[in-house]
């Protein structure tokens, strides 16, 4: 399948800062997710491809086009920025007709396309409501509603959840889910949260420090990331030389040891290990890898099972 | 969570059973929009539009209309005047009186209503352009096959459009009114029907002007009233200023200092076009400079600010 979205050497420098360093990846139908912390470069990578920002060096395409070339190719692409946008003195109907508008559609349609996809979204009620008066949910909402409004190829979300409670981010990240499986419109989604992108993306790319870190199915990282933490009382270094003997791989910091293992085995080598040098177990059980770890592991650790 | 319902036909929205729970999402099927997408011009179109509707408030808050009404109503009010007392001094005292003492007429207008149309650009002016950066909007327009450049000129056009009618209309009320005032209104028409390229040209260099240099001072804020009140400190200020400077330096220093009355730089034009002096500038020593150095100083001071604006613009998109 041709790819919707690609970076080839994407380099971008702001003056003495590097916010992008040799990036390439590519993006084809369904939920991708960019995870990185503040200042990872995310916001700049959806920036170039939507044509904001010339890359220093390298290439972005969107939809076979170059992205800082042809500004036709936006008509079928989408944006939902991370930050407030929308006009504070009009209702979400006019906002939304006016923005399909300026997408290229034409004012009937633009008028039924706007009334269809606040439905969509969940604000029906609300349309004629001037969207001062918004909570931080509905504006977030009406925000996605203008990215969906024209119907594009693609959409570009820079963190959709920031701001919203538990159940406004759930519904947030059912929405998305939904614009994929039921609109069938691909989408590119950064985020800081590992949760978000777990639960939603089909596929991940990691920046961290503008540096590409990691690329591939989201199934690969789960697995990946559950590490059994063990704590015992006494016979510490017996119980990790047991465990070594087994081929499992081991760490530990102050309190718990972590145990490396994607498959059931691991539980039997540990249970082994117990026994033979008699430690006494105190708890046991899986642990879900911060997204800051995740981070500090090296590239080439996830590169079996996880190529794009 | 979210609830999703499935229902047959967009128009049942679930009333049947009574009010839907908060977060109801209506799921009558996605459909694929295939229709006409007309791009670039579509989005300019757009731009256009909505300009026009923020700079009168049409389909905004009863608050966002008060202003510009009220300065639009003063502008054709005057006009109004200006045909009543003329046609009053013509009914009552006799035909021609009017001209023969001098009585403002075409030519006059925009010299005594430049100020209170450049208050009315103040006002309107920073409605275009600083919400759209305050609020964030402009990132949305520019995501959308729209540049920069698209963006400042579709939004000048419209509010020198608005500019040009709210210029126009008052000499248009005051033309019909001259007319009914007279004796004979079609002989009126036969006789001074070449005033009407005159207020026209003339109304022309004034919306130019003064649009320009009001949206290049709301391009340098997004806080709406900083621009208003900068806009009509502007006129304020420099207005008697000249006046009163120019009158005490005198001569040639006196004539180039009576240049910079910002109010005066298009009623130069005006009288140009219709070869007599209005009101406002008879006084000032600048109107004393031959044609073409008031009619260049008018271009600079409409081409250097749309440069100023354009290039700002313009840099938003690579």
């Amino acid at each position: 399948m041709e790819a919707l979205l690609s970076a080839e050497n994407l380099t971008k420098h702001y003056k003495d800062v590097v916010a992008l360093n040799d990036v390439s990846f590519e993006i084809s139908d369904g939920i991708t997710g960019i995870l990185g912390e503040n200042g990872a470069g995310k916001s700049t990578a959806i920036k170039i491809f939507l044509g904001l920002l010339k890359p220093s060096s390298g290439r972005a395409t969107i939809l076979g086009e170059d992205a800082s070339g042809n500004i036709i190719v936006r008509s079928r692409l989408g944006y939902m920025p991370e930050h407030d946008c929308l006009p504070t003195n009009v209702t979400a109907a006019e906002f939304l007709t006016h923005m399909a508008e300026m997408s290229g559609l034409p004012p009937s349609h633009a008028r039924s396309r706007a009334a269809d996809t606040l439905r969509h979204a969940g604000l029906f009620e609300e349309r004629y409501r001037s969207m001062g008066g918004y909570s931080t949910g509905m504006k977030q909402r009406v925000k996605l509603a203008q990215a969906l409004v024209h119907d594009p190829a693609v959409v570009l979300l820079d963190e959709p959840t920031a701001g919203l409670d538990p159940a406004g981010r759930e519904e947030m990240l059912d929405l998305v889910r939904k614009t994929h499986r039921d609109f069938g419109i691909s989408i590119l989604f950064s985020s800081h949260l590992m949760a978000d992108v777990e639960r939603t993306c089909d596929r991940i790319i990691v920046l961290q420090g503008g540096r590409l870190v990691q690329s591939g199915e989201v199934k690969s990282f789960t697995e990946e990331t559950e590490t059994v933490f063990i704590e015992i009382d006494t016979n510490r270094e017996e119980f990790i030389a047991a465990l070594e003997k087994r081929n499992v791989d081991v760490t530990q910091d102050g309190g718990g040891i972590f145990v490396e293992g994607s498959d059931e085995t691991v539980y039997d080598h540990v249970r082994d290990a117990l026994v033979e040098s008699k430690a006494p177990l105190r708890r046991m059980g899986p642990r879900r890898r911060a997204l800051t770890e995740l981070f500090e592991r090296d590239g080439d650790d996830f590169s079996a099972g996880a190529g794009s | 969570m979210t609830n999703v319902r499935d229902s047959g036909a967009p128009s049942a929205s679930g009333s049947a059973e009574g009010p839907p729970a908060e977060g109801t999402v209506f799921d009558i099927g996605y459909q694929k929009y295939e229709g006409p997408r007309e791009g670039r011009n579509r989005a300019r179109m757009s731009i256009y539009k909505d300009g026009i509707k923020n700079s009168l408030g049409i389909g905004r808050s009863p608050k966002a209309k008060i202003l510009p009404w009220l300065f639009i109503g003063i502008l054709v009010m005057v006009a109004g005047i200006m045909a009543l007392i003329a046609g009053a001094a013509d009914r009552f005292v006799g035909a021609g009186t009017a001209e023969a003492a001098g009585l403002p007429s075409h030519s006059d207008y925009y010299g005594i209503a430049s100020i209170i149309l450049f208050i009315f650009a103040a006002i309107s002016a920073p409605e275009l352009l600083c919400p759209d950066r305050r609020d964030g909007v402009i990132n949305l327009y520019l995501v959308r096959p729209l540049t920069g450049s698209d963006y400042i000129i579709a939004r000048w056009a419209s509010f020198v459009s608005v500019i040009l009618v709210v210029a126009w209309l008052p000499q248009f009320i005051l033309l019909t009114g001259l007319a009914m005032g007279a004796a004979e209104p079609a002989e009126y028409f036969k006789d001074n029907w070449a005033d009407i390229p005159k207020f026209v040209g003339a109304g022309a260099a004034v919306a130019v002007y003064t649009s320009i240099l009001a949206l290049v001072v709301a391009g340098f804020t997004t806080r709406r009233s900083y621009a208003s009140a900068f806009l009509v400190g502007l006129f304020v200020i420099t207005t008697p200023f000249t006046v009163w400077t120019a009158e005490a330096i005198g001569g040639t220093s006196g004539q180039w200092l009576s240049m910079f009355n910002l109010s005066n730089i298009p009623v130069h034009v005006n009288d140009l076009l219709f070869k007599e002096v209005s009101g406002v500038t008879s006084n000032a020593p600048a109107g004393e400079f031959d044609a073409w150095i008031l009619i260049s100083w008018f271009a600079v001071w409409t081409i250097v600010p749309a440069g100023i604006l354009w290039a700002r613009y313009r840099r938003l998109t690579p």
